[in-house]
């Protein structure tokens, strides 16, 4: 194996890894290794000097390998790629050692602490020997976008991307836009009408040419990587006809949102039972139509509203659904200004105001002299028919919290409170996309609060209800900072590939296709002329599945290879 | 001086070595006999790590990936999980305890479960003694 000339540097990190790793010690115990051109200490590695420690080491003794025994790699690994590449070195030929989060944080045996510290750091050394120069890779970024869902977000997103002067493919699977959002009447805090929302995005969709719009459409399957995905959809024409086209894009927003939960698993709340028990879509759909009548044709005198219906509760779903309790005090308006003299009874879980606007919508809610009882989540309100003496269809029994009373609310129409949940087809989605759903059904984001729109897939982005239960401000805003990331990447016109992916070795590959269906993100085809398979760079995420299942061990794994691996368990155990 | 074992962890990036992380930033304490080595996902652990590992003097190996349903590369671990008792079995048979191999699923939140998993091991290891199969192995060699 060739010479190296590695340069060793241990940071103090102050006194977080000095005090109980004796730093010096470490040095001098690496100082005699092979290959070890220098070993020295600094306060914070990481500062500027620090960095400026290491670029001047570099040119000065001409290293060719730098390990930094440090914090995490997950810390600064990038700081010190970019010290090491300021000092004319391929910032791949750079190895952390964790003497602090895995040695010095965890250890209050000096000695121990330190005997480890000296054992990390000698791994790093042996490993960083094997250390590869790597390059990034470009490749084209194709400017069109596949948007899946016609909703607010989906809509939202077209446009944005469209006023962009790009061209969108939107794929909705009914035969109309608007998604949920079209099945409501008004829109809480502010009452402003669903519809008037939607017209203007719905014309607005329609008269751009840039939106390829595809009604009563499915997406069947989506190859490729980010920048150059490659979309089959499928559109279903009236009796049963349908066709296939496949499309070009670069990137792919989901906005396929939610389902409502089906009111009837609660069974004594006697949804489908009792003909006027509805859910919150059905009193939408009377308010929309402008008659709120019980099923006999009456004005209904007397109102209740039942909240967290599927929602915060162990049986159906723990989380909340979020709008639900807005929704719940925009029908204390709506029902109260179609018939003033309506009596209405909020039942509610926990008030959950927080948006905009919210907690004073509550307070004017109030106002409208709407009676608001409070229940415990474990103990549901019950339904129960009315004797013909008594004035209403229904009575409902409440054990209220606050009072501490139990109480009878007389009914003649009872709204329950239908939470979100994830559509029934969206594990379907998530196959054919290939991202992760969580343990709810929904689509999970690459960083819950860093990056909420991005997926751990390169180019796809999750936007709106899909993703989690949310407001339309919420989806709206989702939609616009997905179509930015996406923009911003036409931008940029290429998309740079990280260095680190699996490689195969050709003259090893024995063809048996192993690792073709290994590969979660199918980034390995085969070559049915050479009858190898091949990886490929801009779709492989380096996981290193395909190369330690490979059986001829053809697969080099970038900067995981089989040797620095081997280097680096040998060096532990010194 | 009592048995200090030597155990070499293979942790994967983004839940279990992040969980590792978390328990130094927690300032959690455990035993100093763990020697982590960082792979990107527990499905590129290969067995001949493990054999590796043992072979070069290590008392035990601790394989720690993302919980089932969490992995960053959707199911690497499971690929991990069906791979794990083929191993065990094959060490087995050449004599190696089950409790001197393990794998334990630590999330990046889970520092406490990763310390309490760690001390766990290592006192099982240490009361099992040493493996001795490198010194074996250089007997073996010296003989022939």
């Amino acid at each position: 194996m060739e010479r190296q000339r590695i340069g060793v540097f241990v940071c103090s990190c102050g006194t977080n890894i000095a005090h109980h790793v004796d730093v010096d010690a470490v040095c001098e115990s690496v100082q005699g290794m092979p290959d070890v051109a220098i070993a020295s200490s600094y306060r914070y590695m990481c500062s500027n000097p620090g960095q400026e420690m290491i670029a001047r080491g570099i040119q000065e003794h001409q290293l060719t390998r730098v390990v930094i025994a440090a914090c995490s790699p997950r810390m600064h690994e990038k700081t010190f790629r970019g010290a090491c590449k300021r000092g004319g070195l391929n910032p791949y030929l750079c190895e952390m050692a964790n003497i602090r989060e895995q040695c010095s944080w965890v250890h209050s045996d000096r000695l121990a602490a330190t005997e480890k510290a000296k054992a990390l750091t000698s791994a790093a050394i042996r490993r960083v020997r094997h250390h590869e120069p790597l390059e990034s890779l470009t490749a084209e970024m194709c400017p069109n976008t596949l948007v899946i869902g016609g909703g607010i977000a989906g809509l939202t997103a077209a446009l944005e991307l469209a006023d962009a002067a790009h061209d969108v493919f939107l794929v909705e699977k009914t035969e109309r836009l608007g998604g949920n959002l079209a099945r409501v009447d008004l829109t809480a805090p502010h009452l402003d009408s669903a519809r008037d929302l939607l017209t203007e995005r719905i014309t607005r969709v329609r008269d751009n040419p840039r939106i390829k719009l595809l009604l009563n459409s499915e997406l069947r399957n989506l190859v490729g990587y980010v920048g150059n995905f490659s979309a089959t959809v499928r559109t279903n024409g009236a009796s049963g006809a349908h066709e296939e086209k496949t499309v070009d894009v670069g990137n792919v927003i989901v906005a396929t949102g939610y389902q409502e939960f089906d009111a009837g698993r609660v069974t004594h709340y006697g949804h489908g039972k009792l003909p006027n028990v509805v859910t919150s879509f059905e009193f939408e759909r009377m308010l929309r139509t402008g008659r709120i009548e019980t099923r006999d044709g009456r004005l209904p005198q007397y109102v209740a509203i039942i909240h967290c219906v599927g929602s915060r509760n162990k049986e159906f779903h723990a989380y909340c659904s979020r709008v639900c309790c807005m929704t719940a005090l925009k029908y204390s308006h709506e029902l109260k200004s179609a018939n003033p003299s309506c009596y209405v009874s909020d039942i509610y879980v926990d008030m959950h105001a927080f948006g905009k606007g919210c907690e004073d919508f509550y307070k004017t809610t109030s106002e409208v002299k709407t009676l608001f009882l409070m229940f415990d989540k474990n103990e549901r309100p019950v339904i129960r028919k009315a004797a013909p003496s008594d004035d209403c269809d229904m009575l409902i029994e409440v054990n209220e919290t606050l009072s501490g009373e139990r109480i009878e609310i007389p009914a003649d129409m009872v709204i329950l409170m239908v939470g979100m949940e994830a559509r029934s087809d969206s594990g379907e989605v998530a196959r054919l996309v290939n991202i992760s759903q969580d343990r709810d059904g929904w689509f999970m984001e690459s960083h819950p609060k860093l990056d909420p729109v991005a997926t751990t897939t390169d180019g796809i982005y999750i936007v709106g209800t899909c993703a989690a239960p949310k407001d339309i401000p919420d989806s709206v805003a989702q939609a616009r900072a997905a179509a930015a990331r996406i923009l911003g990447k036409i931008a940029k016109g290429k998309i740079e590939i990280d260095g680190v992916f699996a490689e195969v070795q050709d003259e090893r590959c024995s063809g048996c296709r192993m690792c073709n269906e290994l590969c979660p993100y199918s980034a390995i085809e085969f070559n049915l002329d050479t009858r190898r398979s091949h990886v490929i760079p801009a779709a492989c995420k380096a996981c290193g599945a395909c190369v330690a299942a490979c059986p001829s061990g053809a697969i080099k794994g970038r900067h995981f290879t089989v040797e620095q691996l081997h280097a680096q368990i040998e060096g532990v155990l010194l | 001086m009592s048995f200090e074992p030597k155990i070499v962890g293979f942790l994967c990036n983004w839940c279990s070595y992040t969980g590792a992380d978390l328990a130094g930033t927690s300032r959690i304490q455990y035993p100093p006999n763990l020697r982590v080595v960082r792979v990107m996902c527990s499905a590129r652990i290969e067995p001949t790590f493990v054999l590796r590992a043992l072979a070069g003097g290590a008392d035990g190996v601790l394989i720690c990936g993302c919980h089932p349903g969490d992995c960053h590369y959707s199911e690497g671990n499971y690929k991990a999980m069906r791979r794990f008792p083929l191993l065990k079995r094959l060490l087995k048979d050449h004599g190696v305890d089950n409790d001197r191999v393990r794998l334990e699923w630590v999330s990046a939140s889970e520092g406490q479960r990763f310390a309490d998993i760690v001390t766990d091991m290592t006192e099982r290891v240490r009361a099992l003694g040493p493996l001795r199969i490198k010194s074996d192995l250089q007997t073996d060699l010296v003989e022939r």
